[in-house]
């Protein structure tokens, strides 16, 4: 696209707006800054909730502990597994749902409405009812695995099947979202290159092999960069659920960063586990948007 | 440096509970007329209380409008579970905002909360006869147990002395609850010892109207409770204490190992494969869901739960007996005391004191032990009639529940060291007899790792 001039009048009611704007723009600056600073501050102090005016600074005191501390390494490696089976999981499974729900049918709209359900209740509430039907002796999950003559699993009640069962219900939970950006890409495709592919005797499989999957690119990335997002930040599911136990099978470091705060009152400690998860969910979001980017600038190359 | 050399430990109930019944029939001589109470004083005041769920405040709620009658003081209240509970008061004593002027606590978080400031202190209000009435008698309180709520703010010294951080409202001790008609059906006795009920775990399974029925259960999650409480119990009884009278750890003892070794093989045989996630009503609601044969050293206040025909399907066959007795013939009890504690930040404190002075007073704490508020914690209260009868009809014979009760209380205590930190230092116990249980390392390693780490905590 060739650089647009800007006439004189337009570049004066940039000015304007520009100076309007830069109120808002320091507030919420601010807004978000402070917290900021003042977290990666306390991260930094050995503060506690209950030792009023005790507070030491102690440099990178937390986080060498941290390093230290085997706990830290579990919990390191149960986020990026949560998140990693997540993923995993959830894109290929509403990939599947959205392309279902894409099919033109009479019960399309039925199902398209009663595929949002789970998303409209609250990961918390999710967690107690999974929790409930979950549960080795008179849960509903084990009941329905003995009809099948399968035998009962420990679902969240063992180290070893605590992490597959909270995925699964995060998977309950959030496919649908997954689901429905997908869907939302899938429509944005233009009919004619599909009707195309058609009359030219490309069979189903093919146009969303070759046309489909190709142009669903941007949204795949999306619906990515959400769910690692939410899945390394992921609480309520795991605290609901298991608390983070049976031992340490499932706690992640935002489990790990809440009970350092609320259960221990180690502020200075939560806040460098919190730093810890912070810079992992840049580094990984940044990598995806950077993808995303690569995508977007080859596609408007064309 | 020794830990906790030479301080005399707080041995709060023994001697304490029944023998203070004497002394307190006397104290219960008509006082002279002192200044007369001005209930009123203020009159058009509200008060927001934080409650952790609990019998006692099933118990509480119907008489609240009783108090804003006598007071013209509104109250309203927020009802949360345990961990969502604490976790919310933490962070409103921290940022002592006093959205809470009155709340449910206990002698374990006390610690912390003193340390922080965020707790008001009571003896003033107490000794304030324009406050407080004559016949509060502050000596009918079973003497130990008020005396939990005192501390001086020392680390690992000082409970029982120092200013009064809260009252008590109830308090717990723990005991065996089983099923009379399946033990007789299994042909077994009643364990008196931690070696009778090994030796019966692999026979403690039968089957029910509604499927298997287990062995026993018992809370066993990875937090502070199961050293603190209920397993703390079965170590007490072999003799062993977070710290010994020279103040050294005793987490990883011969003792300790042996009790934890104990533990986990009776869980393994008699608990059902997922009784490593356990939870306190998990526990009350499995026994009294008639799931298992018995329930082990759990709180003896679930009593009023397995006796009620609503929330209970054993009310008619269930029996309680003491604790069993350790290797040496030799039997101590953990205790939890719910207590209530008003905030250093309260907006309105004449408000909060008379509330907490009316919640413990003589009259209102026989109508909620009526109501299921267990155990009392006013000799005048496990004197009265109508509680004495509630009491005595629990069982499988007349008496038993009290029976045990007495016997747990006479051995009950708080012995573990005061400190803000000390429920991470219990967290981490209960970690390693977790992975001892999950099989990730013995028993021994696991003990003795936690040890260092508890140390590392005391003196960082």
């Amino acid at each position: 696209m060739p650089p647009r001039r800007q006439d004189a009048s337009e570049n004066g009611l940039a000015r304007g707006t520009f100076l309007l704007l830069l109120a808002p723009a320091l507030i919420l600056l601010f807004l978000s800054l402070y917290p900021f600073l003042s977290g990666l501050y306390t991260s930094l102090t050995d503060q506690k909730l209950y030792a009023a005016g005790g507070t030491r600074f102690v440099g990178f005191g937390n986080f060498v502990r941290l390093a230290g501390t085997p706990l830290f390494w579990t919990a390191l490696g149960n986020t990026l597994t949560y998140t990693a089976l997540v993923v995993a999981i959830q894109l290929p499974l509403g990939l599947a749902f959205a392309l279902l729900l894409d099919i033109p049918g009479r019960l399309q709209s039925f199902f398209r409405s009663v595929l949002v359900l789970p998303l409209l209740i609250p990961p918390v509430v999710a967690g107690l009812m999974w929790k409930t039907m979950m549960q080795p002796q008179q849960g509903v999950l084990n009941y329905l695995l003995s009809l099948l003559g399968i035998d009962p699993q420990p679902w969240l009640a063992n180290p070893a099947t605590a992490m597959i069962s909270v995925v699964l219900i995060d998977t309950w939970l959030f496919t649908p979202l997954a689901a429905i950006i997908l869907l939302a890409g899938l429509q944005s495709i233009s009919v004619e290159l599909t009707e195309a592919a058609r009359v030219d005797g490309a069979s189903p499989w093919q146009i969303v092999r070759r046309i489909k999957l190709p142009l669903l690119g941007p949204y795949v990335l999306l619906v990515a960069l959400f769910r690692v997002s939410d899945a390394l930040k992921s609480l309520e599911i795991i605290y609901a659920t298991t608390r983070g136990g049976p031992l340490n099978a499932t706690r992640t470091l935002h489990v790990m960063a809440y009970e350092e705060a609320y259960r221990w009152s180690n502020l200075g400690r939560a806040m460098a586990i919190v730093f810890v998860l912070w810079a992992l969910c840049y580094a990984i979001s940044g990598t995806l948007l950077a993808l995303w980017q690569r995508q977007e600038a080859r596609r408007y190359a064309r | 440096m020794p830990l906790n050399a030479g301080a005399p430990r707080p041995n709060l109930f023994a001697a304490g509970l029944f023998a203070a019944t004497l002394a307190a029939s006397t104290a219960l001589a008509p006082l002279p007329a002192a200044a007369e109470v001005n209930w009123r004083a203020a009159e058009g005041s509200t008060i927001n209380l934080l409650l952790i769920s609990h019998p006692f405040v099933d118990s509480l709620k119907p008489l609240l409008p009783e108090f804003t009658e006598k007071t013209g003081i509104k109250v309203t209240f927020e009802e949360l579970a345990e961990q969502p509970g604490f976790e919310k008061l933490l962070a409103d004593l921290s940022s002592k905002t006093g959205s809470y002027d009155v709340f449910m606590t206990s002698p374990l978080n006390n610690w912390q909360y003193a340390t922080g400031g965020w707790l008001e202190p009571l003896d003033d209000y107490i000794a304030d006869t324009k406050l407080t009435a004559a016949d509060y008698d502050l000596a009918d309180f079973i003497p130990g147990v008020l005396a939990s709520g005192r501390w001086t703010l020392e680390p690992l010294k000082g409970v029982g002395e120092g200013k009064l951080w809260a009252l008590p409202i109830n308090f717990e001790s723990y005991q065996l609850a089983y099923r009379p008609s399946l033990m007789k059906k299994l042909g077994l006795e009643v364990p008196k010892t931690y070696a009778d009920l090994l030796a019966m775990a692999d026979k403690l399974k039968t089957d029910g109207p509604n499927g298997p029925v287990n062995g026993i259960i018992t809370r066993f999650d990875h937090y502070w409770d199961l050293p603190y409480l209920t397993f703390g119990t079965m170590l007490q009884s072999y003799g062993v204490e977070m710290l010994d009278a020279d103040g050294k750890l005793q987490v990883c003892s011969p003792a300790s190992i042996q009790a934890t070794e104990d533990f986990i093989t009776l869980i393994k045989k008699a608990s059902p494969p997922d009784a490593g996630a356990f939870t306190w009503d998990q526990a009350m609601q499995g026994f009294a869901s008639g799931q298992y044969v018995m329930s082990f050293n759990e709180a003896n206040l679930f009593a009023p739960v397995y006796e009620d025909p609503k929330q209970s399907s054993i009310s008619d066959d269930v029996g309680y007996a003491p604790t069993p007795l350790g290797p040496d013939g030799k039997r101590a009890a953990a205790a939890w005391i719910w207590s209530l504690s008003m905030n250093s930040a309260a907006k309105n404190k004449t408000a909060a004191w008379l509330f907490l002075e009316w919640v413990t007073s003589k009259d209102i704490s026989v109508k909620t032990a009526l109501a299921g508020n267990m155990n009392p914690v006013r000799t005048s209260v496990w004197d009265d009639p109508k509680v004495t009868a509630l009491m005595e009809s629990w069982g499988e014979t007349p008496g038993q529940y009290v029976a045990a009760a007495k016997t747990e209380a006479e051995v009950a205590a708080l012995r573990f060291p005061p400190h803000p930190e000390l429920t991470r230092m219990l967290d981490r116990w209960a970690e390693a007899i977790q992975q001892s249980y999950f099989g990730q390392g013995d028993v021994k390693t696991n003990l003795c790792a936690a040890q260092d780490d508890i140390q590392a905590m005391i003196a960082p």
